[in-house]
């Protein structure tokens, strides 16, 4: 369960240019739902992606993530939440070049100190679901955008996180491939229980979502 | 970590490669060059020491600063008798130094006439090799006179001509000598062949009222580099009035000249250091913030700093160890190819010649630890270039770094 009590984050604050990003954010995620958050470009979706995430610290206000208070966290216990309890996948950017795709899948249960045949056998696993699993030796760069993002969703549910946050990861597809990216996921959710969160203004997300959050202006517009 | 530092290297060839190549010759350069440089050194010495110094003297106290009848060994046959029993001498032989003033019918220099002991002279010194015309003295000489070729040519004479030697007996009394060129020589080192003129010891001896009495002792060693230990060992059982120097002592301005001269070769490697420093640290850096995204991405992925901390080092750690080990083993073979095959150089015997070089050789010498040292350089210069290169990309968060472009 992720919790966010009025929660407040600006940048740049104090000068001409401050945004308040977050305006007294408050609401509740439960365990294994399939949500969304949706809203105009800019008013705050990855913000609070990135703050839910334990990525970037917030001005004031609470998160919670089940027992843990990430606001009271510090930067290696953040790092260290981030890499057990939490899957990412990114607006842009999010596969490490020097790794081929089953090695990007596999690298933070790698992290986490699981066995080698544990891995492989999960990266098959994601690989299959996902429908990647023909080009598991392929490098990043050799990969279409789709599949990057398949396999940026295959390496944020290998570890079986707690929580996957999703950042706008159908924005490079079109709507075909999106839709079958929305499916794989929902997939996920349903045979993995695994709660997942979504940042994103596309209609196929919004549609499938269980649940929309709408933001507007840094603040909860609609629950 | 370690394995995705080596994909990281294998995936980045341009650095790794330029980095490896610039780290590697460097090392080479500067093992080979220090080897060069050294060698010489120690070669112009050697060949100084064995010419003429020796590698030990011993001495009356005072005399090495201030030569003078006053400073004579006096008890000679009992010096002589305790030298036999120490051990690592290789060769010791007397002699008996005396300003005097030579005249030949056309002119009148002053020389250092020296009474030597030609046996064990030949042991010590090159005077017998360094002869070029009549013949070296012998124990039987009487008044035959062995002479620096210029210090001849200073007084217009050749081989068997007569000379009249002018000067004071050890008592400071009067003494006066005609003398026969039996012999010239040229040792190479010019001063030392126009001012040097040698007699049997036996013969002076009797001119100088010196006996039992010499200059100096001259002392070969079977190992250079332990003189000094040699050197303690001959002063703990001399008189107390008994001076024992190494050649460090004696060749005080030769050895300050090299120092000189290291000093100078080690500031224009520093300087090509510094460029290869800058160019690695370059290379580093356009490495780095080019992976500013990749390792922001790590770090969101919950990639602690402290590992990507490591993770850089850990690469150029690799890089470095790598390429400083590869260059030492090359230039560590090149050094030691050169010591045993030297590289010859016409006319560089003609050049050098003043420092005593015979031979058209470049000395290089093959020494491990100044190997060891050589390739320690190189490899801390690698691990500074990157300190600048990972505390830049600190500066950004997670999120930041994901946004660089
Ligand atoms: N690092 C930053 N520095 C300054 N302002 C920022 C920064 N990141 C975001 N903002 C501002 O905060 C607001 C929210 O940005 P955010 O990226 O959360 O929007 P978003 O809803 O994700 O938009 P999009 O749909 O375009 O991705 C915007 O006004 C943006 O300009
Ligand atoms: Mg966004």
């Amino acid at each position: 369960m992720v919790r966010l009590e009025h929660v407040h984050k600006y940048f740049n604050r104090d000068t001409q240019r401050e945004v308040h990003a977050l305006d007294d954010i408050s609401l509740v995620i439960e365990d294994g739902e399939f949500t969304v958050i949706t809203g105009t470009s800019g008013c705050g979706k990855t913000t609070l992606l990135n703050a839910i995430g334990a990525l970037d610290s917030v001005d004031s206000g609470r998160i919670t993530i089940g027992e843990t208070e990430i606001t009271q966290l510090d930067e290696r216990e953040r790092a260290a939440l981030r890499l057990q309890d939490i899957g990412f996948v990114f607006q842009a950017y999010n596969l490490i070049p020097v790794l081929n795709v089953a090695e990007n899948i596999g690298f933070i249960m790698r992290l986490q100190g699981y066995h080698h045949e544990a891995i492989e056998k999960r990266i098959r696993e994601v690989a299959a679901i996902l429908e990647i699993d023909h080009r598991l030796s392929a490098m990043p760069n050799e990969l279409s955008g789709g599949q990057q993002q398949r396999v940026a969703v295959a390496r944020a549910v290998a570890a079986k996180p707690g929580l996957v946050l999703a950042d706008e990861p159908t924005a490079n597809l079109d709507s075909k491939n999106s839709q079958r990216l929305m499916q794989m996921m929902k997939n996920l959710n349903e045979i993995e229980k695994t709660t997942i969160l979504f940042a994103s203004h596309d209609d196929y997300v919004v549609e499938m979502s269980r649940r929309q959050i709408i933001l507007s202006d840094g603040h909860v517009e609609k629950m | 970590m370690f394995s995705l530092a080596l994909k990281n290297l294998l995936f980045y060839k341009g650095r790794t490669l330029t980095t490896f190549l610039l780290s590697l010759c460097s090392t080479v350069l500067f093992v080979v060059y220090v080897a060069f440089m050294d060698g010489s050194h120690e070669s112009m010495l050697k060949n100084s020491l064995s010419i003429y110094t020796g590698a030990i003297q011993v001495m009356q106290e005072g005399h090495h600063e201030n030569p003078s009848y006053d400073t004579l060994l006096e008890d000679l046959p009992s010096v002589m008798q305790t030298l036999k029993n120490i051990e690592g001498i290789r060769a010791y032989t007397p002699r008996l130094e005396s300003f005097a003033l030579l005249s030949s019918e056309e002119d009148s220099v002053g020389a250092m006439v020296t009474g030597i002991v030609p046996e064990s002279e030949a042991l010590v010194s090159r005077l017998k090799e360094a002869l070029v015309k009549g013949r070296y003295l012998d124990s039987e000489d009487s008044n035959g006179l062995y002479m620096g070729e210029e210090l001849a040519k200073r007084l217009g004479v050749d081989l068997g001509d007569e000379i009249a030697l002018v000067g004071s007996a050890t008592d400071y009394s009067f003494a006066a000598e005609r003398f026969q060129i039996i012999g010239l020589f040229r040792t190479g080192l010019f001063e030392f062949d126009a001012s040097s003129a040698f007699v049997n010891k036996a013969y002076f001896d009797a001119l100088m009222l010196s006996e039992t009495m010499a200059s100096s002792i001259v002392v070969t060693v079977d190992d250079l580099e332990k003189a000094e230990t040699v050197a303690g060992e001959i002063a703990g059982q001399m008189p107390s009035r008994v001076e024992v120097l190494t050649w460090k002592k004696l060749m005080a301005s030769m050895v300050q000249a090299m120092e000189v001269d290291s000093l100078f070769g080690y500031i224009s490697m520093g300087l090509f250091f510094i460029v290869v420093f800058f160019v690695i640290m370059i290379f580093g850096f356009i490495n780095i913030s080019g992976r500013i995204r990749e390792l922001g991405l790590l770090r969101a992925l919950g990639v602690h700093s402290y590992e990507i901390l490591k993770l850089l080092l850990l690469e150029s750690a690799i890089l470095a160890f790598a390429s400083v080990l590869a260059g030492t083993l090359i230039g560590a073979y090149l050094a030691y190819f050169y010591e045993v095959n030297p590289i010859i150089i016409k006319g560089m015997a003609e050049t050098y010649k003043a420092y005593g070089i015979i031979s058209d050789e470049v000395p290089t010498r093959f020494d491990l630890f100044t190997i060891a040292w050589n390739a320690m350089v190189v490899l801390l210069l690698n691990f500074l270039a990157i300190l600048y290169p990972v505390y830049y990309i600190r500066q950004f968060t997670p999120t930041e770094a994901m946004r660089h472009v």
